[in-house]
């Protein structure tokens, strides 16, 4: 038995965990739902021991853990899954995963034996594995995050915490991988699953516990359930969603042209193979794809990142690009606010003249934004690295609208936002949409792009179709995700 | 604001502390070699003015450390910058008998300036282009730069008697003059002083510093942004270069009037604790310059009346930096990150911070 006692967890003045009490049986599945910043992945970190609580303790079979040791915990038999994965970007997957338990100890490296044993694991689970001796920093997140959860597994922890793993999956490897965290619990281990997908939670855990604002607000059981009284349990309310079809105007003109666009890698291997769409005024497009089929990269072929090696991009206005790693590519999260707004062109240019930076009109543009964009923070000056991810991504929304696009190219924006906070970018979108804009929304969430595109895209091994509209439900729509022809 | 000022000073104040503990344990009285390290920086005029002298050409390198450092470019070859500008202001210098001094002046700090500036521009250039480290390629190029002085002094530049490795002194037109004789403080402090104001400007009040920072801060996003990184890798690596090369050129026309071997006792290095101590922040580069200027300078007198080596200046400087390495700011990853074989813009280099709920 897993337990947390009266755990409290405080930083600067936000209180992220407020006594809260938390236990879990073995051969249970317990999912932990909340909203951003509701303190799960605090919670988690404190099971995980990698963060000492300021009250409270945490006991594996009544022995409590020495807090603050991820090194502990492990021993104990405590293996988690993070959110962002944490993994070592200039080593290859095999040296990273050596890492783990895969590796026997022995005095020499056996990176030959160490991905024997994670292909068979991976096999056992439907994963697939890089080609041998690839770095992990050309991964994509859903690659990455199936390496970490091999690397957890091949401890063969008694207990299993995952925080948010199923964002990143496909589809098809999305029953797999329930199946894998039913075959744990089979087993006897304990799993915690933490994550914002409520359907996920009722149709896999035997219990759920409900956190916001640091406490917990309800315990129940799949069974006494339902995914509205969860959405309202997190959120205190009930979330409207946003109505695709209402008001939606006849799309206008053609406004983003995609011609022929081929992308070959250095090694000449074809990452997009000729690509062509248009998105046309007023209107929402989405691409659905399993990730690292080639949409990172055909986000930086429209950002003008990266050049392509034949075919035409052809733009009638002004672009903006919301790349998905937020804390990556979108945001630089030691700078302030107001200068994370201003790295957009258009925006920097409305406080720039010849050249001169007039830092206070930058600042007030900014409380402006802050304002209208509701996004969360004290004010400007603000570090980025210290919002919330629902508000940094409010303020790359923000700053996307701010500049005044005829285009927005949106990347998975609503990753690892809960269901008020993706609501809402999706409101803010269909607003933009509403007032002429065309927006190209690249997502591995097929719900999200059912709920608002227009128009319905595939991309598969870097080849793009169109879907027709009785196509669209989600079992075909997964198998043409897949790479199905016709 | 406070905490960054007094951060250095309490990191000197460490430093000075477990100085004291070994002097005492070698039966010195630390309280009287302090004394004489204190008379000999600023125990007379002509001290304090000896002392602003030996600081200035730690302000240009320092200038020179901390914008190309600002963008994440770690620069570590301001004394090969250095040399190169002393080097073309030593071989214009002695060609300006004929112009009017101001001119003279102008030209031999913008040949300075302008050497510098290439040799730090190779090693962007390189950065840009090929994608060769630049802790590498300035490191290599500081070597290519102290022997192609050492060859100049012995060869093309040697002067006319060929008796001694130095070149013919430059022409008295190009010489920047003393002020309050027979103190050496010249015109080339107050450059110094005025580059770090418009450094400071550059860097926090224009649209292409804000570029630069962005660029030192997240590479990733800067890229995504339209931010043209190569390029701006070049101009802020021939910009740094050349804030470098004209302090070598400010040290030729004022102080030294001639090449020799050996002309910078490493300035460009100490540049890089100046920088760490001002925390990149091109105004307080003047007195933390001022402070290693400082320490240099009392040196000798601790030396003279103390009989302790002088060599324990440098002890307390480096344990300075060690202790801000330690205990400092996160501005300063990147070169940790660095000096361990990751490049600054990897995922791990982007802090975790805590998270501020919602509400």
């Amino acid at each position: 038995m897993l337990r947390a006692n009266a755990i409290t967890k405080r930083f600067g003045r936000t209180l992220a965990l407020d006594g809260v009490d938390f236990e879990a049986r073995p051969g249970e599945i317990h999912a932990l739902v909340g909203e951003n910043g509701a303190g799960k992945t605090t919670l988690m970190n404190v099971l995980a021991g990698s963060l000492a609580p300021d009250h409270g303790e945490v006991l594996l079979d009544e022995r409590p853990l020495q807090a603050g040791s991820p090194r502990a915990a492990l021993a104990a038999g405590i293996a988690a899954v993070h959110q962002s994965p944490m993994l070592f970007e200039r080593m290859t997957w095999e040296e990273n995963l050596a890492l783990g338990g895969f590796d026997t100890g022995a005095e020499l490296l056996d990176l030959a034996g160490v991905a024997a044993r994670a292909r068979a694991l991976a096999a056992k689970l439907g994963f697939e594995l890089p080609p041998a001796g690839t770095t992990v920093e050309n991964r994509s997140v859903a690659e990455r995050v199936r390496l970490e959860v091999l690397r957890a597994l091949s401890f063969n922890p008694r207990v299993l915490i995952l925080d948010e793993p199923t964002s990143v999956l496909a589809p098809s490897e999305l029953s797999a991988f329930l199946d894998l965290l039913r075959n744990l619990r089979a087993e006897g281990r304990i799993v915690v699953l933490i994550t914002h997908k409520l359907a996920e939670a009722i149709a896999v855990a035997d219990r759920i516990t409900v956190l916001r604002r640091g406490r917990v607000v309800a315990r129940t059981t799949p069974a006494e359930t339902t995914e509205e009284k969860l959405a309202g349990l997190m959120i205190g309310e009930i979330v409207i969603q946003p109505d695709a079809s209402a008001n939606r105007p006849q799309p206008g003109e053609p406004v983003l042209q995609v011609e022929n666009l081929i992308l070959d890698d250095h090694t000449g291997h074809r990452i997009l193979d000729q690509l062509s769409f248009q998105v046309s005024a007023g209107e929402i497009v989405g691409i659905a794809g399993v990730d690292g089929n080639g949409q990172t990269e055909l986000v930086e072929l429209l950002a003008g990142v990266r050049r392509a090696s034949d075919g035409k991009i052809i733009s009638s206005g002004a672009m903006a690009v919301i790349p998905q790693n937020r804390d990556l590519d979108g945001l630089i999260l030691d700078m302030r606010l107001w200068e994370n707004l201003i790295l957009a062109r258009p925006l920097r240019e409305r406080v720039t003249s010849h050249g001169w930076l007039n830092t206070s009109r930058a600042i007030d543009l900014s409380r402006e934004l802050i304002e209208r964009f509701r996004i969360r923070a004290p004010g400007p000056e603000t570090i980025a690295g210290a919002l919330s991810g629902g508000n940094r991504q409010r303020l790359e929304v923000a700053r996307a609208i701010a500049s005044r696009p005829r285009v927005i190219v949106a990347h998975n924006i609503c990753r690892g936002l809960d269901l008020a906070a993706t609501a809402e970018v999706h409101r803010t979108i269909l607003d933009f949409a509403g007032a002429g804009g065309s927006v190209l929304l690249i997502s591995s969430d097929l719900d999200e792009l059912l709920a608002i595109c227009g128009r319905l895209l595939i991309v598969s091994r870097g080849k793009i179709r169109e879907t027709n509209p009785n196509e669209r439900d989600p079992e075909r729509l997964g198998l043409l995700m897949a790479g199905a022809r016709d | 604001m406070l905490s960054s000022i007094a951060k250095p000073f309490a990191a000197l104040a460490l430093a000075c502390a477990l100085i004291s503990i070994v002097l005492a344990s070698l039966g010195a009285n630390p309280f009287s070699v302090f004394a004489a390290l204190g008379e000999g920086a600023f125990g007379s005029w002509y001290a304090c003015v000896d002392t602003l002298v030996k600081s200035t050409p730690l302000i240009f390198t320092g200038l020179a450390v901390s914008i190309a450092f600002s963008g994440a470019l770690w620069n570590i070859g301001a004394d090969g910058q250095l040399t190169i500008g002393a080097i073309a202001a030593g071989a214009v210098g002695t060609h300006l008998g004929d112009f009017p001094h101001a001119i003279a002046i102008v030209i031999i700090l913008s040949a300075g300036a302008l050497g510098g500036a290439a040799w730090g521009g190779i090693a962007g250039w390189l950065r840009a282009r090929r994608d060769v480290n630049e802790v590498i390629s300035t490191i290599m190029l500081n070597f290519v730069a102290v022997q192609m002085l050492s060859w100049m002094v012995h060869g093309p530049l040697m002067e006319p008697s060929r008796a001694y490795p130095t070149s013919s002194p430059i022409s008295l037109a190009a010489q920047l003059e003393f002020y309050f004789a027979p103190s050496r403080l010249n015109l080339g402090m107050l450059l110094a002083v005025m580059l770090a104001a418009v450094c400071y400007v550059l860097l926090f009040n224009t649209s292409a510093g804000f570029d630069l920072r962005a660029m030192g801060r997240n590479r990733r996003a800067a890229t995504f942004f339209g931010i043209r990184i190569p390029a701006l890798t070049i101009w802020v690596m021939a910009l740094s270069g050349a804030l470098a090369g004209l302090g070598g050129a400010v040290q030729v026309s004022a102080i030294s009037h001639r090449l020799y071997e050996k002309l910078s006792p490493g300035w460009g290095f100490e540049a890089i604790a100046v920088a760490l101590v001002a925390r990149l922040n091109p105004l307080a580069i003047v007195p933390a310059a001022i402070l290693f200027g400082a320490l240099d300078n009392g040196s000798q007198a601790m030396q003279r009346t103390q009989n302790i080596s002088p060599e324990l200046v440098q002890v307390i400087q480096a344990l300075v930096i060690l202790i801000i390495l330690a205990f400092d700011t996160p501005a300063w990853s990147g070169l940790r990150e660095n000096i361990f074989g990751a490049s600054s813009d990897d995922a791990a280099a982007v802090p975790p911070l805590a998270e501020m709920p919602d509400a």
